[in-house]
């Protein structure tokens, strides 16, 4: 039993935070523009091409913080004629020049594209059949198990485990409950809602990784 | 309809008893009071203080509704009746300790149609606040009550912002204060629409 990732969209159908424990396979970085600043450092496009940290988890969150300051910008722009270091599109670089140890095919925008689209065509269809207000709360394949907790307020939060675990929707509860109210909805420097920056901060990442591995079914 | 107003207040006294965070009343109230006249004496203009009080109201609504959400655990309200009944007897009561008067314009014929269509837009409830905690102490200058100051202001915004975020747009409006003079305070809420859910921009 385990638990793979974790994904928070807001009410405008992006992603704005990510997480992953037992993943084997993580996704490829996003592409530039792909998806938003502060969602994860680990799959935020690297600036530069990938260095010695590339093979371990992501370092300090911190540093998804300053992700709009200078650097980051600096390579939103990999048109300009800049040093002949950044012609080429950075997703592409990094790759080639140092691939990660294990990454599943896709780009971690595609995958969090089709996440989000699974969910809502299922959940729209469910409604369409049963003409009720009824919810989806989790479906399984032989590999995993996707468990989704929706808030009236529009954000959505998908966990994807082990295909035998129960329902991990009250997990998916105590981290809107806990972490997420205390430090994404109280915390002043997170901008909710704004369509430019992810939710991601260092507190928020350290006490949802706590709450998940003090789980019963974390191995 | 009377069982499940009874039960809205249940749940009421019952977050306001075990899961509020209590803050002193008398500082609240002062620091709102200071508030207010730092935002007269920064912009001279009674019009544009309500302004400003709205807007900070509904930056507090949104991210307040989170909060009562995540606490209250209620599920979405099948009409705009149901949604003055949940304000005034779950919100007011479990942020503020208050309970306004629920008055509903039109009496909606109970029936099980979907929400879109149960509520015209239009629709309206008005809050009566026997007691207004941000208004302790707080006895308006003649200067303001001839500027048209609407002193807890940030209440409109706050029902605005966190009515937003659960896809209702409204609009909300002080109709009477008691610090202007008048018998009663009173909030007019009027349901303008209910918004869509965002769709994923098609890339391809």
């Amino acid at each position: 039993m385990t638990i793979y990732s974790l994904y928070i969209f807001d009410r405008h159908c992006t992603c704005v935070y990510y997480q992953d424990w037992h993943r084997t396979k993580r996704p490829k970085p996003a592409v530039e523009g792909g998806i938003l600043p502060a969602v994860s450092h680990a799959i935020t496009p690297q600036p530069l091409p990938a260095d010695s940290n590339a093979g371990s988890t992501f370092t300090s969150p911190r540093n998804t913080l300053t992700s709009t300051s200078g650097v980051v910008i600096a390579v939103n722009e990999p048109i300009s004629p800049g040093p002949g270091l950044y012609q080429t599109p950075p997703s592409h670089q990094q790759t080639q020049a140092n691939p990660p140890p294990s990454t599943s095919g896709l780009a971690f925008d595609e995958e969090a594209k089709l996440v989000y689209g699974v969910i809502l065509s299922l959940r729209n269809m469910i409604k369409r059949i049963s003409g009720r207000d009824e919810q989806f709360t989790n479906y399984r394949t032989s590999t995993y198990k996707l468990h989704l907790y929706e808030t009236l307020s529009g954000y959505k939060f998908v966990m994807l485990s082990d295909p035998n675990t129960d329902s991990l929707r009250f997990v998916l509860r105590q981290i809107y409950n806990g972490p997420f109210l205390d430090f994404v909805v109280r915390n002043p420097l997170v901008i909710m809602d704004s369509k430019e920056r992810g939710i991601d901060n260092e507190y928020f990442r350290a006490n949802t990784d706590r709450l998940v591995k003090g789980l019963s079914v974390f191995p | 309809m009377a069982t499940t107003s009874k039960q809205y207040k249940a749940i009421g006294d019952d977050i306001w008893k075990s899961r509020t965070e209590k803050i002193n009343a008398e500082l609240f109230a002062l620091t709102y009071g200071a508030l207010v006249v730092q935002l007269i004496q920064d912009y001279e203009d009674y019009a544009e203080v309500n302004k400003q009080l709205e807007k900070m109201g509904y930056n507090i609504g949104t991210r307040l509704i989170e909060d009562f959400l995540a606490r209250s655990a209620l599920g979405r309200c099948a009409d705009f009746r149901e949604v003055g009944e949940v304000v005034a007897k779950v919100g007011f009561k479990s942020f503020l300790n208050i309970t306004p008067t629920v008055t509903h314009s039109q009496p909606q014929p109970s029936g099980s149609r979907p929400p879109s269509q149960a509520n015209p837009t239009g629709s309206s409830f008005i809050l009566t606040l026997d007691e207004n905690p941000l208004a302790e102490f707080v006895e308006l200058p003649e200067e303001a009550l001839e500027g048209g100051l609407w002193f807890s202001n940030v209440l409109c915004g706050v029902l605005r912002g966190a009515l937003e975020m659960v896809q209702m747009q409204v609009q909300a409006e002080f109709l009477s204060d008691v610090l202007k003079g008048d018998e009663s305070t009173q909030i007019q809420v009027r349901l303008l629409k209910y918004l869509e859910e965002e769709v994923p921009v098609g890339d391809d």
